[in-house]
């Protein structure tokens, strides 16, 4: 699989958020999937993922200004913070955080990117089987409740449904 | 199988997958399979809202200290400071600090409590785009065609707008015995108004002399493709790609649907605005995209005291369900309310 590709200005990136907090929205922006993937995969649910997730970008930000970059991908920080909170997390439920190095290991980098690639691959969706892949499988929705929120029949949204996962399956094709 | 058995089937297997009972066939579907990996991604709108709140200017740049060095050597502990200030934060916790904050905090909730702050609350409407605005005269204005002729197309004046086109309009007539005679027409709303004349041409045109169907290809008359008059691709006038005149994009009218906001986050209130309790309604003016995009933002109504911003900042978080012609997602102009209210 190819990876996704690494946005080459990282440094700059992060030289202007240091500057100017909003320019954190890029790094937040390019980073997101990625760091929410590695957590989603060790985390009991969705609730408790996004928890992490989210704490992991507010330590990011906070101590951004003493970021020096060394030439080292920006996520790579980010996996530093998120394998601390993770490891906290953990403790604090009594399991042992050593099995998180052992994890990473397990082949976890080929699923971060797939996943990513993935979450950027629905966002490129036309916009009405986009909708459906949000609501139908992320948000877990009905059929019925899609239907009334489009204002179409069920019927429809089963057919927008299909051409939705038949596109997407199209372009993680061409990206594999 | 026909096409819906097949959504049917697809969505039965779906409803298994999202119930996590047994018998689904992810290993050999890869659209279930697909369907498997799309259950565990993030809500756009947990990561929309966690980008505002991360990005929210209350929160200050370097409220912790704590590196990255400092983070990875704190380990477990370093996560959260302990409110028992036994922490190994960078400082030596106080217990002061706590009862300081929680003074505080008590204080503010019983000012607020008290009315002397002013709750804001916005109000939006997104669904009161302009869809009582008739056609565009500044449509996806057409473009027109000719016949490969190595003279520039003449200049003249359109034919009339139709929401048919039966013929397109044609300087050169090639076949002047028709079996059927029709008027030719563009297409576009009968009510757009352009100069009219005998002669049928480009109206921009630099060729007054010899009778030409321009250089396209198409059948019609012009530099362009399509079956209308101009350098663009459709049926109607100017350098665009569909029906109507111009280059811009549509506005809702018959046969376009306008476009619908699916996620709209309200606008914050100006500090300025709230102190003197200003209130009212920005219009703004807007194109969504085919994407479901805002683009091309501009004041139609103003209200001040920063509130423009504030409209403007809240829309261009907006995403929406586009507008559509003939069932195909297209640009569209709208005009959308964003309502202030104090109370």
């Amino acid at each position: 699989m190819k990876a996704l590709e690494r946005e080459p200005d990282d440094r700059m990136l992060i030289e202007a958020a240091q500057r100017e907090r909003s320019h954190f929205a890029e790094l937040y922006e390019q980073n997101f999937h990625r760091v929410y993937t590695f957590i989603a995969r060790r985390a009991a649910g969705r609730e408790e993922a996004q928890d992490l997730t989210a704490e992991v970008f507010h330590q990011a930000l906070a101590s951004l200004e003493t970021f020096k970059w060394q030439g080292t991908p920006f996520i790579a920080w980010l996996y530093g913070i998120a394998t601390n909170v993770l490891a906290a997390h953990w403790h604090k439920l009594g399991r042992d955080p050593d099995q998180l190095s052992e994890d990473w290991e397990q082949g976890g980098t080929d699923e971060i990117e797939r996943r990513a690639m993935l979450a950027e691959l629905v966002e490129s969706l036309l916009p009405d089987q986009r909708m459906v892949i949000v609501r139908r499988f992320i948000e877990q929705r009905s059929i019925r409740e899609v239907a009334q929120e489009l204002g179409r029949s069920e019927g429809a949204i089963k057919q927008l449904q299909l051409r939705a996962l038949e596109s997407l399956r199209d372009k993680v094709g061409r990206k594999i | 199988m026909n096409r819906q058995a097949i959504a049917d089937e697809l969505d039965s297997q779906v409803e298994m997958l999202l119930r996590g009972r047994d018998g689904v066939r992810t290993a050999s579907d890869p659209l279930l399979k697909l369907g498997a990996e799309l259950i565990v991604l993030p809500s756009p709108e947990f990561r929309s809202r966690l980008k505002d709140e991360l990005l929210e200017p209350s929160r200050g740049f370097g409220s912790a200290t704590a590196s990255f060095e400092q983070v990875s050597a704190s380990g477990l502990e370093g996560i959260a400071p302990l409110l028992g200030g036994k922490g190994p934060s960078l400082f030596p916790a106080d217990h002061r600090s706590f009862l300081v904050s929680f003074a505080s905090h008590a204080a503010l909730i019983a000012l607020i409590a008290s009315g002397i702050f002013v709750v804001r609350n916005t109000t939006v409407k997104p669904t009161s785009l302009t869809s009582e605005l008739t056609y565009p005269l500044a449509g996806q204005g057409g473009g027109g065609s000719g016949d490969h002729s190595a003279v520039q197309v003449s200049r003249g004046t359109p034919p009339k707008f139709s929401d048919q086109q039966l013929a397109p309009p044609a300087i050169v007539v090639r076949n002047p015995e028709p079996k059927l005679a029709v008027d030719a027409h563009l297409l576009g709303p009968p009510d757009i108004k352009l100069p009219q004349s005998n002669n049928i041409g480009d109206l921009v045109s630099s060729n007054i002399v010899m009778p030409s169907n321009g250089s396209g290809a198409g059948g019609a008359a012009g530099d362009g493709s399509g079956p209308g008059l101009g350098s663009g691709k459709g049926p109607g006038v100017g350098s665009g790609n569909n029906g109507g005149y111009g280059g811009g994009p549509f506005r809702p009218s018959t046969g376009v649907m306008a476009p619908r906001a699916i996620y709209n986050p309200e606008p914050e209130y100006s500090d300025e605005a709230r102190r003197v309790k200003h209130q009212g309604v920005v219009v703004l003016s807007l194109i969504v995209d085919p994407q479901g995009q805002a683009r091309n933002i501009r004041v139609a109504r103003s209200l001040g005291m920063g509130l423009d911003e504030k409209a403007i900042d809240a829309v261009k978080k907006w995403r929406f369900a586009p507008g559509t012609k003939d069932g195909l997602p297209v640009a569209v102009q709208v005009n959308v309310e964003v309502n202030f209210r104090l109370y």
